[in-house]
C-alpha cells in the first residue's frame, strides 16, 4: 500500500508518543504538507491558545510526494500558532530533512508540551526518542546540527534546530536544518525554544513504496525538462535568487531604508555578479548547490571575502538577505551582507524579520522617535554597516534595551517605544514585509495584504504579473484548471484581473506546499513550470492517488480556507492594521521616490484597493469582511470543521 | 494508466513561445524586447532611451544586470514631471466593475 505513512503526536511534558496512519480520506481532502498542517492546527489547537504555552501543537511535516521519484519535493513544513502574530504560524524549508523524516517512518509529527529541560528528538526507523540536550543549548545551528551527529555516530543524521534566537524566544527565530536552510517565517523556532526543544533529528532506511515507479521515473524525465529548460530557472542556478533581487532592483521595486525609497542605487557592490564573483574567488568555480532532489542548484557558497569574519563559511545570500543587510538599511557592501547572512544563519533567526526589525528602529532613530539613550549609544544611522551588524547579535542575546525590543516583533515593539513608532512599520497581520516595494504593483500589494501567515510573498504573489505577458499566454495559465474569463491585463500597474490572479497563485501555492513541492518548479518565477495540469500525473505514479486537476484545485481551495478559518478564529478581521488584509497607511500615502518611468510616483489607490480586495473575497466564498460563507464551507466540505480525524 | 499522457499541458506549450538571446526593457511603459550584441556589456532601449548593464548566464541568455543610473534616473524624473504636470500619481484604473 503506496500510501501507509504515518503520524506521530508526542507530547513532551508527558514523554508519550501515540503513532497513527493517515486515513486516506484526510489525505484527499487535505493531501498533506500544509494542508493537512492547517487542519491539525485547526483541530488541534485551542482557540486563543498561549503561542509560547506548552498546548500550542507545533506540526512538522513532509509533503505528500517527499522521499517518492518526484523532483524537488524537499520541503519541511513547520506550523503553530504564531508567537509573532498571534495568527497562523506557517514556514517552510528545503534542505534534506523531509526526505530523512520519512524515510524513517513519519509524514507528520504533533508536538505538544514543554520539556522540563533541553530535548531533542532522535526519529529513526518507526522509533521516536526523546534525549537529553542540555549539552547542546547555546550552541548555533550548524554545531548543534554538528554534536547531535557525532553523538549519534552518524553523518548522515538530518536535523531541525533552533540557535540560540530560538532559545531566547525571539520571536522570529528560525528553524534550520544544513547551514542555510531557513523556516524563517513566523518564530517557529520561539515555538521550539518555548518547549525546550532543541533539535528534531532524523534517519531512516525505511521504503517509501511507489505506486508505478516505471512510469514514476519516465515521467519525472518530462518534469525534469520543464524545469531546468525554464530561462527563469537556468539564472537561478547561476545566481541564486540575488538575481530577483537585481532584477527588482533595476525598476525600482525595492524596499529601500524602511520604505522610504524603492531603489537602492549604485549597489553594484552586492549584485548577484559581483556576490557570484565573490563565490567564485572563495569556493571555486563550482559554488552553486542544491537541495535533495532538484536540478536547479541556486543556493551558493561562499567564505565571507575581508572583515571581522573573513573565511567564515557560509550559503546564500538569498534575496532576503540582500534587502535586510543591504536596501532596508542603506548598505552596499557585500562584507556586510555576507556577514548578516552568516549571523542570521548561526544565531537561527528570520533574515527578513531581523532587517526590516533594525531598518525600521533606524527611521525612528533618524526621526527622533529613538534616540541614543535608547540604543545605548549606537548611532542608528541608515548606513552604518557595523551598527547594523552589532544590532543583529543585540537582538539575538537580548542585549541592551533595544535589542530586547525588537526581539519581541515589530507591534510589541511599537507598543513598547510609542509615540507614532507603528505608522512606520512596514507589516501585514504583526510580520514584516518582504523587501520588495509593492506601490506600483497592485496585484502583489493584494498578496501581501491578504497572505495567511501576514505580509509574504510565497502564498499568492503572481510574479509573472512583471513580465508583461501577452494577454493570450496569462489566460492560458490563468484560464486552467477553471475555467476564467474575466478581464486579465498584462499591466502591472493595472488593478484588472489582478484579485483572479492572486486567487490563482493562492491555490497554486497550496498546492505544492501540500505535495512538498519548490515554488521555483512551480508557476512563480517563470510561466512555463509545472502547476495543476502537469501535477495529477506526477501523484498518481508515485503514490497511486488519483485527482484531476480541478480536484486539486479544490484541495487547495479547502486547504486556504482552513488557514483562513483559524485566523478568523483568532481575531483576524478585514480592516484591523494589526490583524487585518490592510497595508499600512504608506502604501497609500506616499508615492515612490525612485525607479523607471511609471514607478516613480506610484502608490496604490486606495479605493481600486478596497474594490480588488472585494473581488479576491468573492473568488474565495468569503463576504465583505472577509469571512466565510455558510455556502462555501459547505462546498468545500468545512462545514463540520473541526472534525479531529487524525 | 487512467491518466491522458501525451498531450501538453498548458505550461510545457508555453515553451514554444520563449525567445532566446533578447532581454525585456526594464521599463514598465516599455518592456520592449531588446536583442545585444552577443557578449555586450552594455544595450541601450531603442524605444525608450533606457541603458542597461549585461550579463550573460550563458550564450544565449542575456540578463539586465542593472540600470545606467545616471540616465535612466534622469529619463524617469523627466517623465515623472511631465506626468506630474497632467494627472495625480497613482497606480491605473480599474476598468468597469
Amino acid at each position: 500500500m503506496p500510501l501507509d505513512r504515518k503520524i506521530a503526536h508526542i507530547n513532551l511534558t508527558t514523554g508519550d508518543i501515540d503513532v497513527k496512519s493517515i486515513p486516506l480520506n484526510v489525505r484527499k481532502q487535505f493531501i498533506g504538507g500544509r494542508g493537512l498542517d492547517a487542519y491539525l492546527l485547526y483541530n488541534y489547537a485551542r482557540k486563543g491558545v498561549d503561542p509560547l504555552g506548552p498546548e500550542n501543537p507545533l506540526i512538522i511535516s513532509a509533503g505528500l510526494l517527499t522521499a517518492t521519484c518526484a523532483s524537488a519535493t524537499a520541503r519541511t513544513h513547520v506550523m503553530a500558532k504564531s508567537p509573532l502574530t498571534g495568527l497562523l504560524g506557517s514556514t517552510n524549508m528545503g534542505g534534506f530533512f523531509a526526505p530523512e523524516l520519512a524515510w524513517a517512518g513519519f509524514h507528520h509529527l504533533v508536538i505538544t508540551g514543554k520539556a522540563d529541560k533541553p530535548v531533542y528528538l532522535f526519529i529513526h526507523n518507526g522509533n521516536i526518542e526523546i534525549r537529553d540536550a542540555s549539552g547542546l543549548w547555546g550552541k548555533t545551528t550548524t554545531d548543534t546540527q554538528w554534536a547531535v551527529r557525532e553523538e549519534l555516530g552518524d553523518d548522515e543524521v538530518k536535523s531541525l534546530v533552533i540557535g540560540p534566537a530560538g532559545e531566547n524566544l525571539v520571536r522570529f527565530a528560525n528553524v534550520m536544518t544544513g547551514i542555510k536552510n531557513s523556516g524563517g517565517r513566523t518564530g517557529m523556532g520561539c515555538v521550539m525554544g518555548a518547549k525546550n526543544l532543541k533539535a528534531v533529528a532524523a534517519r531512516g532506511t525505511l521504503d517509501i513504496k511507489i505506486a508505478h515507479p516505471m512510469d514514476a521515473l519516465e515521467y519525472n524525465k518530462r518534469f525534469i525538462d520543464q524545469i531546468t529548460s525554464a530561462k527563469v530557472n537556468q539564472t537561478q542556478g547561476t545566481l541564486g535568487t540575488p538575481f530577483i533581487w537585481g532584477a527588482t532592483n533595476c525598476w525600482g521595486g525595492l524596499r529601500t531604508r524602511n520604505f522610504q525609497y524603492n531603489q537602492l542605487e549604485y549597489a553594484d557592490d552586492i549584485e548577484p555578479e559581483r556576490l557570484d564573483e565573490i563565490a567564485t574567488e572563495t569556493i571555486g568555480p563550482h559554488h552553486m548547490t542544491g537541495c535533495f532532489a532538484c536540478q536547479v542548484h541556486c543556493r551558493a557558497q561562499y567564505k565571507i571575502p575581508s572583515g571581522p569574519y573573513a573565511g567564515k563559511y557560509d550559503e546564500g545570500p538569498e534575496y532576503t538577505s540582500l534587502g535586510a543587510f543591504g536596501a532596508e538599511p542603506g548598505c552596499t557592501s557585500a562584507e556586510t551582507v555576507l556577514t548578516g547572512n552568516h549571523l542570521v544563519n548561526q544565531f537561527g533567526m528570520d533574515n527578513l524579520e531581523t532587517g526590516s526589525m533594525i531598518a525600521w528602529a533606524m527611521e525612528l532613530y533618524e526621526e527622533g522617535i529613538l534616540t541614543e539613550k535608547h540604543t545605548d549609544g549606537l548611532d542608528l544611522r541608515f548606513g552604518n554597516d557595523a551598527v547594523l551588524l552589532e544590532m543583529v547579535e543585540r537582538i539575538c542575546y537580548r542585549k541592551g534595551w533595544l535589542g530586547d525590543t525588537l526581539a519581541d516583533g515589530g507591534i510589541p515593539a511599537a507598543e513598547k517605544i510609542g509615540k507614532n513608532s507603528f505608522d512606520y512599520l512596514i507589516q501585514v497581520k504583526g510580520m514584516n514585509n518582504l523587501h520588495s516595494d509593492e506601490r506600483a504593483t497592485p496585484a502583489l500589494a493584494l498578496n501581501i495584504a491578504t497572505a495567511s501567515r501576514g505580509s509574504d510573498h510565497l502564498r499568492s504573489r503572481p510574479a509573472i504579473d512583471l513580465y508583461h505577458l501577452p494577454e493570450g499566454v496569462l489566460r492560458k495559465i490563468y484560464g486552467t484548471p477553471i475555467p476564467y474569463d474575466g478581464p486579465l491585463s498584462s499591466e502591472h500597474t493595472s488593478y484588472e484581473g489582478k484579485a483572479w490572479m492572486v486567487f490563482w497563485q493562492e491555490n497554486c501555492y497550496m498546492a505544492v506546499d501540500c505535495l512538498g513541492i519548490c515554488k521555483y518548479h512551480t508557476t512563480f518565477l517563470g510561466a512555463t513550470l509545472p502547476n495543476f495540469e502537469d501535477w495529477p500525473k506526477v501523484i498518481y505514479y508515485n503514490t497511486g492517488l488519483e485527482f484531476t486537476p480541478e480536484e486539486l484545485w479544490t484541495v487547495a481551495e479547502r486547504c486556504n480556507m482552513i488557514e483562513r478559518m483559524y485566523n478568523i478564529r483568532e481575531g483576524l478581521s478585514r480592516n484591523d492594521l494589526k490583524k487585518g488584509d490592510t497595508l499600512n497607511h504608506r502604501y497609500f500615502d506616499e508615492p515612490c521616490k525612485r525607479g523607471a518611468p511609471d514607478v516613480i510616483g506610484m502608490c496604490i489607490d486606495r479605493e481600486q484597493f478596497e474594490k480588488m480586495l472585494d473581488e479576491f473575497y468573492d473568488y474565495k466564498g468569503l463576504d465583505k469582511n472577509g469571512k466565510p460563507k455558510a455556502a462555501t464551507l459547505k462546498r468545500l466540505g468545512l462545514d463540520r470543521e473541526p472534525s479531529r480525524l487524525l | 494508466m487512467p491518466l491522458e499522457n501525451t498531450k501538453q499541458s498548458a505550461a510545457e506549450a508555453l515553451r514554444q513561445t520563449r525567445t532566446f538571446g533578447k532581454v525585456r526593457c526594464h521599463n514598465p511603459s516599455c518592456m520592449g524586447r531588446i536583442q545585444p550584441e552577443p557578449g555586450a556589456r552594455l544595450v541601450k532601449c531603442p524605444t525608450c532611451g533606457m541603458e542597461y548593464r549585461l550579463y550573460w548566464v550563458s550564450p544565449t541568455l542575456p540578463r539586465i544586470r542593472g540600470p545606467v543610473w545616471d540616465v535612466n534616473r534622469e529619463i524617469a524624473e523627466k517623465t515623472f514631471a511631465e506626468k506630474q504636470a497632467v494627472t495625480k500619481p497613482t497606480a491605473g484604473k480599474m476598468k468597469g466593475k
